[in-house]
């Protein structure tokens, strides 16, 4: 292989996209030699399967509005006040059928996106502040309805995260369906060309007669949809929800999109890479629970990391 | 199209538009025939762009109309001008740079199912076609950001043709190409004339226009000075049409020659932008700089105060040789810098006239890590008295003071500053002609007082009225420089080095 050869390739394996597979192989190798327990079928199930889908599909949803350009700081808040209104919901109504509490859950997601959207959009709020605000009032209003918190979930709903089909727990097939629903918005339909246009260059984009602010706003409805999805399932997995279940996700969620390459200046990211984002780390949650470091100290570490994906991504942008 | 030759797809008349306190076109009426490349040209400033702005539908008419394919029209967005058939290229490229080829070029018009679906092939072939159209070889799924510029320019092109353009507006295209790229364009250019695409021109280069353009129209201060064949016209006339003003005198009076060389620059360098930059700064002078929009004076300026890097070559001070590699540097060695972007780059809105006054200075006001509240306002009194800096107080906001006392302000700055380079960029734009005269007095007093002023502007009476020497730049090079201890230089001169052509005088 030629030098330039070999550089190039070198080159295509630095880019943010791919280079979360090389960080996750790494990250596969030093679970491998940190605890013998991390082979066992049921750790792999578990760190594969089970535990990336709620913060997957958080993840899918802070995508679409970060590659649009915004960001949302909610979600960890709107998780907590999503589980715990369904949770009640249910404790109220035990015969409440599952479908329609998924519908339930779906509602309430477009209820948080289109807040967040009409703030951002209409309000001409910036999204930082914007969504720092609402996070504020998702996590009052979550304490207002319950301290602590709330279970009971029947059994029958529980079913989304717990059944399964020959073998495959159902909630990976639902993951995938959504998985697959979202790459076919953002890379195959127009609205996902109008969301990453609108995520590179608002100005480029109005001059090209694209519907800037509808865009975002969308990119913020379908980001609170996945939210709404994240919420039903951990609400079937813990089989109940409260104002804990969402702490500290909004830093998760945006480690795991950065550390997929996403670009917190938008327009730039795929959803797959995110994927490999969201393995690394509840792979790196399961090697530190593995050590049994302390809870407090993991929260340290997982700020650490996003510092060092953000500084590392940054500096090789600037050259 | 035969059909159709010498008739006009499109006609200007009376068109006025005016901006709060400028009119910026008057009366303009002219037209545009079927198939023909047609060449607008005229000083900056002269209400070229403001009229292709009406054209593309970014800006509305004052009055007059627009008659387009036989009909008057109205374009009351760019959307609506695109849909008729008439596209720009504007100088700076919109095109969203991660994107593809093809994504660009289909932006906001994706072929798609009614889902919303994309039908990428479709997107594709139409792309591939059109490459075809112009024979411009380019791999369609490459991102824009990997793109050169004259590839970009393509993209550009493409875009433009890909909604069925009959009226093509190119916006100063050649200014970021090179002259091998220019010969390309000027064969894709060939090609859409001959399919009947009516392309409007504007351009500095005289050389282009005669070279690739039909007719010629050229604009002046927003009026139509006159639309001739280019068979029937030579550079010397088309020159003479663009200028031809009388320069009014109220310019302070030039000192005599000094020879006391304060800066020297050696071959400056900046890839392609700036190449070969020698010159030398003389005591009490004043160096205007000048030449077309674009050509490289403001680069060399941040080059000069190591806001850009250079690639190459050296700088004297005093003839020690400085290296400069951040602002703080240049101001160390005595340099000053007043930006042509005055609202962006030299001015604190929200802050006062003092805090203004005093910014760059503050730390001689420091008592004890305390800023000396007294001696800052003493100071800025003293300078607003002696610039005659039209403000309350020195306490007033900022933002609310005119263009050109806040100009006043940022000078008075640098006054208290006291660095012995100054460089001004485009000291009175949008300054009314009372303060202009005040501000002339500053700059020639600062000179006076045994520094050096490096002033740069397109405005050509300003440059000739206040410049000991005037060095005229095109394309990143110095084309000459005109001392004028000898003789006044003329605007003909000038125009002249800056569009490249020797003109006889």
């Amino acid at each position: 292989m030629t030098e330039k050869g070999s550089k190039t390739i070198m080159r295509s394996f630095i880019e943010p996209g791919k280079l979360v597979w090389v960080i996750l192989s790494l990250v596969i190798i030093v679970a491998f030699f940190t605890s013998p327990n991390f082979f066992m079928p049921r750790n792999l199930r578990n760190i594969f399967l089970i535990q990336p889908i709620g913060f997957g599909l958080a993840a899918l949803g802070q995508s679409f509005v970060v590659i649009a350009g915004g960001i949302d700081l909610s979600v960890g808040a709107a998780i907590s006040l999503m589980t715990s209104l369904g949770a009640g919901i249910m404790k109220s109504y035990p015969g409440v059928s599952p479908v329609l509490m998924i519908l339930v859950f779906i509602a309430m997601g477009i209820a948080v996106g289109a807040i967040n959207g009409y703030i951002v959009v209409i309000l001409r709020v910036t999204p930082i502040m914007a969504t720092l605000a609402t996070m504020n009032i998702f996590y009052g209003l979550t304490l207002i309805y319950t301290k602590r918190t709330i279970g009971g979930v029947p059994h029958e709903y529980r079913v989304i995260s717990d059944g399964r089909i020959w073998g495959t727990p159902f909630c990976v097939i639902w993951f995938l369906v959504v998985f697959f629903l979202c790459y076919l918005i953002l890379n195959k339909n127009k609205l996902g060309k109008y969301i990453y246009a609108v995520g590179s260059d608002d100005e480029v984009s109005r001059l090209s007669g694209i519907n800037v602010r509808k865009t975002k706003f969308l990119a913020y409805v379908i980001g609170g949809i996945l939210v709404g999805l994240a919420s039903a399932f951990l609400t079937a997995r813990l089989g109940g929800g409260g104002p804990e279940v969402g702490r500290f996700y909004e830093l998760q969620v945006i480690a795991a999109i950065v550390i997929g390459g996403v670009s917190l200046a938008g327009g730039r990211g795929n959803l797959f890479s995110v994927l490999g984002g969201v393995l690394i780390l509840t792979l790196f949650a399961n090697i530190m629970n593995l050590l049994d470091l302390n809870p407090f100290t993991q929260i340290v570490l997982q700020g650490l990391v996003l510092i060092l994906a953000v500084a590392f991504y940054s500096k090789k942008r600037a050259g | 199209m035969a059909g159709r030759e010498g008739q006009y797809i499109l006609e200007f008349r009376n068109i006025t538009k005016e901006f709060p306190g400028v009119k910026a076109l008057d009366k303009v009426s002219f037209s545009f025939r079927y198939g023909e490349v047609h060449a607008l040209c005229g000083e900056n400033g002269a209400g070229k762009s403001t009229l292709m702005k009406i054209l593309s539908g970014v800006y509305q008419p004052t009055s007059g109309e627009i008659i387009y394919k036989g009909e008057k029209r109205e374009f009351r967005n760019p959307h609506q001008a695109q849909l008729s058939g008439i596209s720009i290229i504007y100088q700076e490229f919109s095109l969203i740079r991660n994107f593809s080829v093809v994504e660009n070029v289909f932006l906001n018009r994706e072929p798609a199912n009614r889902f919303g679906h994309l039908n990428r092939k479709k997107a594709r072939q139409v792309t591939q076609a059109l490459l075809e159209e112009i024979g411009f070889d380019l791999d369609p799924d490459k991102k824009v950001e990997d793109l050169t510029v004259v590839q970009q320019q393509v993209v550009e092109i493409i875009k433009a043709l890909s909604v069925k353009a009959d009226v093509l507006i190119m916006d100063e295209p050649s200014a970021a190409l090179t002259d091998k790229e220019v010969r390309k364009l000027f064969e894709i250019i060939k090609t859409l004339r001959g399919k009947g695409v009516t392309v409007i021109y504007i351009s500095h280069m005289l050389e282009e226009i005669f070279e690739i353009c039909d007719r010629v129209t050229v604009i002046k201060d927003g009026q139509v000075i006159g639309t001739n064949d280019t068979r029937d016209t030579n550079k010397d006339e088309l020159i003479r049409m663009m200028v031809g003003r009388e320069i009014e005198d109220y310019y302070p009076d030039r000192p005599p020659k000094s020879d006391k060389v304060l800066m020297q620059v050696r071959q400056l360098g900046k890839g392609r932008k700036l190449s070969d930059i020698s010159f030398e700064l003389f005591l009490g002078e004043v160096l205007g700089v000048t030449g077309m929009v674009g050509c490289g004076q403001t680069l060399l300026a941040e080059c000069l105060l190591g806001i850009e890097r250079k690639d190459g070559g050296e700088v004297f001070i005093n003839g020690e040789r400085r290296e400069v590699h951040t602002i703080c540097d240049a101001i160390e060695y005595g340099m000053g810098y007043l930006p042509a972007d005055r609202k962006n780059m030299g001015v604190l809105g929200p802050m006062s006239v003092k805090e203004n006054i005093t910014l760059a200075n503050l730390k001689s006001y420091l008592k004890n890590g305390f800023l000396n509240k007294k001696r800052e306002k003493k100071d800025s009194t003293e300078q607003v008295s002696l610039l005659n800096i039209k403000t309350p107080t020195v306490e007033s906001i900022m933002r609310n003071l005119s263009g050109g006392n806040q100009q006043k302000v940022v000078i008075s700055r640098w006054l208290l500053k006291q660095p012995r380079i100054y460089i001004i960029a485009e000291p009175t734009r949008g300054i009314d002609v009372g303060a202009k005269v005040e501000i002339y007095k500053i700059i020639r007093g600062v000179a006076n007082e045994g520094n050096a002023v490096i002033m740069i502007s397109t405005d050509l009476p300003e440059i000739i009225g206040m410049s000991d020497r005037i060095m005229v730049m095109n394309e990143g090079r110095i084309e000459g420089i005109i001392d004028q201890h000898e003789a006044t230089a003329t605007e003909e001169q000038i125009l002249s080095l800056a569009v490249g052509h020797q003109y006889n005088i």
